[in-house]
C-alpha cells in the first residue's frame, strides 16, 4: 500500500498544475503525523492558510476546489476553525476514520503540554516567582486579545448597525450576564435580518426571496 | 466528583455549539460558570489558566482542558486528568460531529445567498463577545501601570508585526520575571 512513495514537493509534477481531484493515496499514519505537526505547532492567528499551504500546496492532498468549500463550512459553523479543518480534510481522504485520526492527533499532544503546564501551576503557580512571570504573561495575554477583537471588528464592520450589534452583544453579556448561546439566540436572529440577502437597489418593502428549497434538477 | 464530571460535560457541549468564530467566544460564559456559579477557581486562577493556555501549543480553547483539571483537582491526580479529557472531549467532540455531518449537505447550501448573510450576521457577534472576553481579562490582568505597558504593547506588536505569539507571550513572562520580582 504505501510502497510508492510520492515526491509531489517538485514544482511542475507531472505537467499539469493543482488539477481537481487528485485522488491521492494518503496513509493514516501521514494523517496523524501532519495533524500532531499541526496542533503543536498552531497557536491563534493566521492557521487556516497555514494548513492550505501545507494540504493543497506542499502535498497536494486536496485541491483548492475541495479545500475552499470545507474552509467556508467551517468558518460558518461552531468551533475552532483548526478542528473542524482537520475533521474535513480527514473525512475528505479517509473518511469517518482518517476524521477520527486528524481530530485525535491534533488535539493529544496539545492535552499532555497542557495538563504538564497546569500541573507545574498548580504546584509551583503560589511562589513569589511565579506571580512575577504571570503578570506579564497574563497582561500579554490581554494584549493578544485585544488585537483579536481589533481583527475581528476590522471583518465584521460594514456598517454602522454593525457597531450596534457588536455593542448589544457585549452588553448582553457584561452587563445582563446571560451566557453566550442565550445572547446568540437573541441577537443572531436581528443580525441575520439585517444582513438578509437583499436585490439591489429594488424597493426595501420587498418580501426577501425564499432560496430555501432550491434543488438542482 | 461524578457531578463535577457532569457539569463539566454539560458545561461545555453546550458551548461547543456555541462558539461560532471560534472558542475565544465562549470565554465569558465559560469563566462565569467556573469562577461565578460552580466555585472551581478563583477569578485570578481562571485569568492565570487562560493565559497560560493562550501561551502553550494547541488550538485556541485548550483553556477547557486547565478547567476541567483545576474543577476535579480535588479528587486527586488521577481525577483531575480524568475531567480534563472529558472537558475537553466536551469542547471539541459535539462541534465536530456537526462539521462531520454538515459537509453532506453543504454541497446544496454553499450557493445560496443567505451563506453570506449568516456568516456577515455572525462576524459582529462574533466581535463582541471578543470584546467582553477581553473585557474579564483586562480587568484581572492589567492591574498596575507596568502589565499596563506590557499590554498595550503586545496590542502593538501583535497588530504590527508578525511576531509569533508564544514568543512574545515567554518574553513578556521573562521581562516580568526581572523587572517585578
Amino acid at each position: 500500500m504505501s510502497g510508492e512513495a510520492p515526491h509531489p514537493d517538485r514544482e511542475e509534477v507531472a505537467g499539469s498544475s493543482p488539477s481537481t481531484s487528485l485522488r491521492v493515496k494518503v496513509s493514516l499514519l501521514e494523517i496523524a503525523s501532519l495533524f500532531c505537526f499541526i496542533g503543536l505547532t498552531s497557536f491563534g492567528g493566521g492557521i487556516t492558510a497555514y494548513i492550505r499551504r501545507m494540504v493543497v500546496t506542499q502535498k497536494r492532498w486536496l485541491s483548492d476546489e475541495e479545500f475552499m468549500p470545507g474552509l467556508g463550512l467551517v468558518q460558518l459553523l461552531p468551533g475552532a476553525n483548526v478542528v473542524g479543518l482537520s475533521v474535513y480534510i480527514g473525512n475528505h481522504l479517509k473518511g469517518p476514520v482518517g476524521s477520527l485520526v486528524a481530530l485525535a492527533s491534533l488535539l493529544a499532544p496539545p492535552f499532555v503540554s497542557t495538563c504538564a503546564l497546569g500541573f507545574l501551576y498548580f504546584h509551583a503557580g503560589h511562589t513569589a516567582d511565579a506571580h512575577a512571570v504571570l503578570a506579564g504573561v497574563t497582561a500579554a495575554a490581554c494584549g493578544l486579545m485585544a488585537s483579536m477583537v481589533f481583527e475581528a471588528g476590522g471583518e465584521a464592520i460594514k456598517g454602522a448597525f454593525d457597531v450596534v450589534l457588536i455593542l448589544i452583544t457585549f452588553a448582553l453579556v457584561r452587563f445582563a450576564h446571560l451566557h453566550v448561546p442565550t445572547v446568540i439566540l437573541i441577537v443572531a436572529p436581528l443580525a441575520i435580518w439585517w444582513h438578509r440577502p437583499r436585490p439591489p437597489k429594488v424597493n426595501p418593502k420587498l418580501k426577501t426571496p425564499d432560496t430555501g428549497g432550491s434543488t438542482p434538477s | 466528583m461524578n457531578k463535577t464530571l457532569l457539569q463539566l460535560a454539560g458545561l461545555f457541549s453546550s458551548l461547543s455549539l456555541s462558539a461560532f468564530g471560534g472558542g475565544k467566544v465562549v470565554l465569558p460564559s465559560m469563566h462565569q460558570a467556573s469562577v461565578g456559579e460552580y466555585h472551581w477557581m478563583t477569578n485570578q486562577e481562571f485569568v492565570d489558566l487562560f493565559s497560560i493556555s493562550m501561551a502553550a501549543p494547541g488550538p485556541s480553547m485548550m483553556v477547557v482542558t486547565l478547567v476541567g483539571l483545576k474543577a476535579c483537582l480535588p479528587y486527586g491526580t488521577a481525577i483531575a486528568i480524568l475531567g480534563a479529557l472529558v472537558a475537553t472531549l466536551a469542547m471539541f467532540v459535539p462541534s465536530s460531529i456537526l462539521v462531520y455531518f454538515a459537509g453532506n449537505w453543504w454541497d446544496h447550501w454553499k450557493e445560496s445567498p443567505w451563506r453570506h448573510s449568516v456568516m456577515n450576521a455572525i462576524l459582529p457577534i462574533s466581535t463582541g463577545l471578543i470584546l467582553a472576553a477581553t473585557w474579564i481579562i483586562a480587568k484581572t490582568s492589567i492591574h498596575s501601570l507596568p502589565t499596563a505597558i506590557m499590554g498595550v504593547v503586545a496590542l502593538i506588536l501583535m497588530l504590527f508585526t508578525k511576531i509569533n505569539p508564544v514568543l512574545m507571550m515567554g518574553a513578556a513572562g521573562l521581562i516580568s520575571w526581572v523587572f517585578l520580582r
